[in-house]
């Protein structure tokens, strides 16, 4: 059963993605853009001794951010969409319950947007001419709890979405705070380690960035990623289906 | 179809209540103590003039919306207590052609609703192609939504609650902007849903359509329920007691004088010709004849007036589901609200 919803979800994300090519080109393109920008003051402006490092630092950062944005806003877009187009309370009306379908919803935009994000760095990385190191079992088992940070906060988005519908100003605001999430290291403000996915951007950074292998990190630095991932995806799913019981009794899932 | 014991009604809906809060003023009460059941099979309309609490009555059912109070049974499942469970027996087109995703074709909308249900592309193919056959969408299956007529997104609308399989369907508002022709096939399906032992329960503001196609109807106004009863015994209890007379020759004045006094309700055309009475008691009709016959005055047509469906939905919801005569047609409050029929 979980497999057909799974499925049918991440069909129509890949299905919809093709039939709106134009706007994912137009994101990709856009990002693409945003990164040569920057790219373009970092070698400028910036210190030309730490070019090097800091290119590297803007190709994680900039492919980070870019997850971040698509990861946790989709769910939020989602709903919104479905609230205008009327199909939101057929969602609510199946005998799955709406949170594992969205769940499968945002499995299929992350996996689609994975792909595109390596292409992207890919192709930023064939731009500047500097290649970052991957070591693939490491960035693996550091995307896992930060997808699930991720998740958390696109539920949280999600239960906003639900209740107010018109959240599209705050998410046009959250990509600044994103950018902030990506961009900031936690030597620069070490609280950060507090907020959803910062620490596992930090350490993978210091992995793509500096190199560092599993052996530069300690058990303190895996549990405190472990437990971010997992208390952020928990409050998440709360809120949620707070968000969920407050539509409910207010009769808000069909209203736009 | 999913199956439970046939004894068990389709629908029970019992003492139904919601409230929304306001800002600054008390709840808007929207539903109050309503009750009302669906058996298997049956078509039951859900009627009500705009804001009356029909389309939260109907969220509720599908559980929409949390009410304050009351039961919601889904053939036996009680579907406050276990809403997913509930929702295996029950499907609904609440917003038409807006249920759909237009950028999917219609054979990838039937597939992604059924794969919410648990339910592989593989294990409905078949099913959601002979659906769109019979539903005359055959050669559309691989149309995008956004490219189908209005019509035929209502249509694939109706065939993606149909092919859930479901022994309850709700729609809303099935026929609301359809050509005729599309209207009468949509009313087709409803009766073949129907006939195959499904129960629908249906809102229109289209007399006709709850006239043709409902054997029940459940009257809804000011969040309170005023009738729940067969149309056949509506149309019975409110049929006009009112005849058309065409005569031979013209009334005289003094007949006409005489009807009036006789009769509370007495229109006599211009040229005296065309009579319509009201005739309330059984003995009336001969007390009529008799005023005619004083002058020998011909009569070569009595037709009773016929009443429509419309008629009587705007009598119950004026009157508060009062017979002309004033008594309750179907619910005296505090009594079974589950809507046995209680007439007089």
């Amino acid at each position: 059963m979980w497999v057909n919803v799974l499925a049918a979800n991440v069909i129509k994300v890949l299905t919809e993605m093709r039939r709106y090519l134009p706007n994912t080109i137009s994101l990709v393109v856009t990002f693409y853009v945003i990164f040569l920008a920057m790219f373009l003051g970092v070698t400028v402006v910036g210190d030309p001794s730490a070019a090097d490092t800091h290119v590297r630092f803007l190709l994680v950062g900039n492919a980070v951010w870019f997850l971040l944005l698509v990861g946790i806003n989709s769910i939020g877009w989602e709903i919104t969409t479905e609230a205008t187009r009327g199909t939101l309370e057929q969602l609510h009306m199946s005998p799955v319950a709406p949170r594992w379908i969205l769940l499968a919803r945002l499995a299929g935009n992350l996996a689609a947007h994975l792909v595109i994000v390596a292409g992207m760095l890919v192709l930023s990385m064939a731009t500047v001419g500097t290649w970052l190191t991957f070591d693939l079992p490491l960035v693996l088992a550091l995307l896992g709890p930060m997808l699930l940070a991720v998740t958390g906060l696109a539920f949280a988005v999600a239960g906003l979405a639900l209740v107010f519908k018109q959240i599209q100003a705050m998410l046009q605001v959250s990509q600044f705070v994103f950018l902030a999430m990506a961009f900031v290291p936690l030597s620069v403000a070490p609280w950060l380690e507090l907020a959803p996915v910062v620490k596992g951007i930090d350490m993978l950074r210091a992995s793509l960035v500096d190199g560092a292998g599993f052996a530069a990190f300690g058990a303190a630095d895996w549990a405190s990623l472990a437990l971010n991932g997992a208390i952020y995806f928990g409050l998440g799913l709360l809120a949620y289906g707070a968000a969920e019981r407050r539509a409910t009794a207010r009769g808000l899932l069909g209203r736009y | 179809m999913t199956s439970t014991p046939a004894s068990t009604p389709a629908l029970r809906v019992h003492d139904l209540q919601k409230s929304f809060p306001r800002r600054r003023q008390p709840p808007l009460r929207a539903v109050d103590g309503v009750g009302f059941t669906a058996e298997r099979g049956q078509v039951v309309g859900l009627l009500g003039p705009n804001g009356a609490g029909k389309t939260t009555t109907i969220k509720m059912v599908c559980g929409l919306v949390r009410p304050d109070g009351g039961e919601v049974e889904v053939c036996g499942v009680d579907a406050r207590r276990h809403p997913r469970q509930a929702t295996r027996h029950l499907a609904a087109v609440l917003e038409g052609n807006r249920n759909l995703y237009w950028r999917l074709t219609a054979r990838e909308n039937l597939f992604y609703f059924m794969g919410n249900r648990g339910r592989s592309p593989r294990s409905v193919a078949a099913a959601a192609d002979a659906l769109l056959e019979r539903f005359e969408l055959g050669d559309k299956r691989d149309a995008l939504v956004a490219d189908l007529s209005r019509g035929m997104q209502q249509k694939l609308a109706i065939a993606v609650a149909v092919l859930a399989g479901t022994e309850v369907v709700l729609l809303d508002e099935p026929t609301l902007g359809l050509d005729v022709q599309t209207g009468d096939e949509v009313r087709r399906l409803v009766r073949e849903l129907a006939a195959e032992g499904r129960t629908v329960l249906l809102s229109s503001h289209d007399m006709a359509v709850v006239q043709d196609l409902c054997e029940r109807v459940v009257v809804i106004a000011q969040g309170r329920l005023v009738a729940n009863e067969r149309v056949t015994t509506l149309m019975h209890l409110f049929a006009s007691r009112a005849y058309d007379v065409r005569l031979g020759a013209p009334l005289s004045e003094g007949q006409a004088a005489a009807l009036r006094r006789a009769f509370a309700l007495v229109d006599v055309s211009d040229d005296g010709l065309a009579v319509r009475v009201d005739l309330e008691r059984s003995d009336d009709l001969y007390r009529f004849i008799d005023v005619l016959r004083a002058e020998r005055t011909p009569v070569e047509a009595l037709d009773r007036v016929a009443v429509r469906f419309e008629e009587v939905f705007r009598q119950l919801v004026t009157n508060g589901g009062r017979l002309p005569d004033g008594h309750a047609v179907a619910v005296a409050e505090g009594r079974a609200r589950e809507g046995v029929a209680h007439v007089g």
